[in-house]
């Protein structure tokens, strides 16, 4: 089990958007991956196979990090910030 | 129109755009990253109020970043993907670019692609479990969104940067089972003693002497010639981390040994981002101690389609100060090209510099290229996937080379059995398969070549296309 947590410095206001319909805290200037990692989501979206994943490269090459946000398809977490009212889900079948 | 289109604002980029800007050509820079700064200077958001990050040991990298981003003849693009080189009937060339919305395409006489590097993916039973992650992705979320990646974590790979991602983590509090670093640590020694051959290029180095005094001081094992060799996991319970103990070429000797962890950062070298040197055709060659694929260029920094330019971590992996000094070359070379000739005192900095880094970088690639070999061995078991997002088995890749003879090449083996068709385009595959074809024909790895790089390097929504028509 994952075990992320933010460190204990300055950040931006918060920002609350949902993941799955639940609703996410955040903090302006957090890319959505920070955010899910931080609420300890276990999965950004599954594989073929039903496989979960989670962030692997955090630098916008593997794509293990993709979500939906507002409708839209493929969209990498950790190149996102995340934005008050965002509607985020799981990118399913990557 | 602008003058020059530049592809990446980490130090190789930045450099390159201010020696145009200064040179009075007028630039435009896109990146995909929110700020300027590449992978090793990448810095907290704005939001979070600090305009800087920890750059040491680069003392120089303070002043580029502000002078980049305060030069008026710059203008920026980030959150931005170059998804495309084109060229028009006219012969012009154009970036394709993507906001994840919308496309554009961008006009230049010149491009210069500083697209950096990214982790080296390795193949091993569990690498793609929730967890697992590139040494890369575990220092950025530390160094730029000040998140820590798990209570307890293993550290594994071959690289000096291991250390210090070790060392980063214990200052930010976090418990680390164990450090596995597959060399001996004479490899380290001899690092230090190469210091004073190299003054002025001593930093990552430095920095992984100080780092090994903060892993003793918390008591951390820090296993030497130990290799990662699987992740399995029960439910949600933890990380259950196999390292086995490796001789001198990295082949296991022993049984394994399992730690527990929530996080396992991997890091055992770096793989130059070429897709777009690929894609636009420019040729590529083989150097495995500088990260693999490397674009091929002439002394100015130029590739063979002649309005295409490299610098940084694409010639290959020689980390900061070598791609800052190669942005300061070619962006006097590309300035020449354009009729704009430099001041001398510039272009003497530059190439000493140059020069200086070219030796550092020898040293640094010799000791600390990754046994790719025993790597991949790393791969065979037949259910263990090799490719991430389509999730192509060993097994699969296995039958398929067995099946056919003549399957000798990466390309053949993506046609054969999907690996490298999704989306991240085959840049987590196509080492591992690359290496796999070699070992089951029994000849060099750089043999099998690479895949080829097609129009969008990465997936950009359809309408970011239709756009480019405009
Ligand atoms: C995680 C990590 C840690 C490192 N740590 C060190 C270290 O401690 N010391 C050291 O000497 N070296 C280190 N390196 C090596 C490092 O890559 C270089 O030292 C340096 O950052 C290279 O500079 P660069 O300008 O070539 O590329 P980078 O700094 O990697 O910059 C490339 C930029 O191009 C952008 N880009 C790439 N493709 C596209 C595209 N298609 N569209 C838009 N933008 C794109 C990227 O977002 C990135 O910002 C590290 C590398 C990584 C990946």
């Amino acid at each position: 089990m994952a075990n992320f947590h933010r460190l204990p410095v300055a950040r931006g206001r918060p920002v609350r958007f949902t993941f799955e319909g639940a609703p996410v805290d955040s903090f302006a200037g957090e890319t959505l991956a920070t955010a899910l990692l931080a609420a300890q989501v276990g999965a950004f979206g599954h594989t073929r196979e039903g496989n979960p994943r989670l962030p692997f490269c955090n630098m916008g090459t593997c794509f293990d990090c993709a979500v939906q946000v507002d409708g839209r398809g493929l969209v990498r977490a950790c190149l996102t910030d995340v934005v008050e009212g965002m509607v985020v889900n799981m990118q399913e079948i990557k | 129109m602008h003058d020059v289109a530049i592809v990446g604002a980490g130090p190789a980029g930045m450099a390159g755009a201010l020696q145009l800007a200064r040179a009075g050509l007028s630039v435009v820079v896109i990146d995909e990253q929110a700020r300027a700064g590449g992978q090793i200077f990448r810095r907290p958001p704005e939001e979070f109020g600090v305009r800087h990050g920890q750059y040491r040991p680069y003392g120089w990298a303070r002043d580029l970043i502000e002078d980049f981003e305060e030069h008026p003849l710059i203008e920026t693009r980030f959150r931005q993907t170059v998804f495309g080189i084109l060229r028009d009937p006219e012969g012009q060339i154009s970036l394709a670019v993507s906001d994840g919305q919308r496309g554009t395409r961008i006009k230049a006489r010149r491009v210069l692609l500083a697209t950096g590097a990214y982790d080296m993916p390795v193949a091993f039973p569990g690498w793609t479990l929730p967890g697992v992650m590139t040494a890369g992705a575990v220092q950025s979320l530390l160094k730029s969104q000040k998140l820590l990646a798990g209570r307890q974590i293993v550290v594994a790979g071959s690289h000096p940067i291991q250390l210090i991602l070790a060392a980063q983590l214990l200052e930010a509090g976090a418990d680390l089972a164990a450090i596995a670093l597959a060399r001996d640590l004479p490899g380290f020694l001899e690092m230090a003693r190469t210091l004073p051959a190299i003054p002025g290029n001593v930093s990552i180095f430095t920095e992984a002497l100080r780092a090994m005094a903060v892993i003793a001081r918390h008591r951390v094992p820090l296993l030497r010639r130990t290799l990662i060799s699987a992740v399995e996991q029960t439910g949600e319970g933890p990380l259950r981390i196999s390292l086995r103990k490796v001789d001198a070429q990295w082949r296991p000797v022993g049984t394994a040994r399992e730690f527990e962890a929530d996080v396992l950062a991997l890091g055992y070298g770096f793989t130059p981002s070429t897709e777009l040197a690929r894609q636009a055709g420019c040729a590529l060659s083989w150097h495995s101690a500088g990260g693999g694929w490397t674009v091929q260029h002439d002394d100015n920094f130029r590739t063979g389609v002649q309005e295409i330019f490299v610098a940084g971590e694409q010639t290959g992996v020689a980390g900061a100060g070598r791609a800052h000094a190669e942005g300061l070359v070619a962006g006097q070379a590309i300035a020449h090209s354009l009729g704009v000739g430099a001041d001398p005192l510039e272009v003497n900095r530059a190439q000493a510099l140059l020069k200086s880094s070219e030796r550092f970088a020898g040293v640094m690639q010799t000791m600390f290229e990754p046994n790719r070999t025993a790597l991949a061995d790393l791969s065979h078991h037949s259910a263990t996937v090799i490719c991430r997002c389509e999730e192509i088995t060993s097994g699969q890749l296995e039958d398929a080379l067995t099946c056919n003879p003549f399957l000798t090449s990466a390309s053949a083996a993506k046609l054969e059995c999907r690996t490298g068709m999704g989306v991240c385009q085959g840049r987590y595959c196509e080492g591992t398969v690359a290496a796999r074809i070699a070992m089951h024909h029994n000849t060099q790895i750089a043999q099998a070549g690479h895949f080829n790089a097609h129009l969008p390097v990465k997936p950009v929504p359809l309408g970011a296309y239709g756009d480019l028509d405009h």
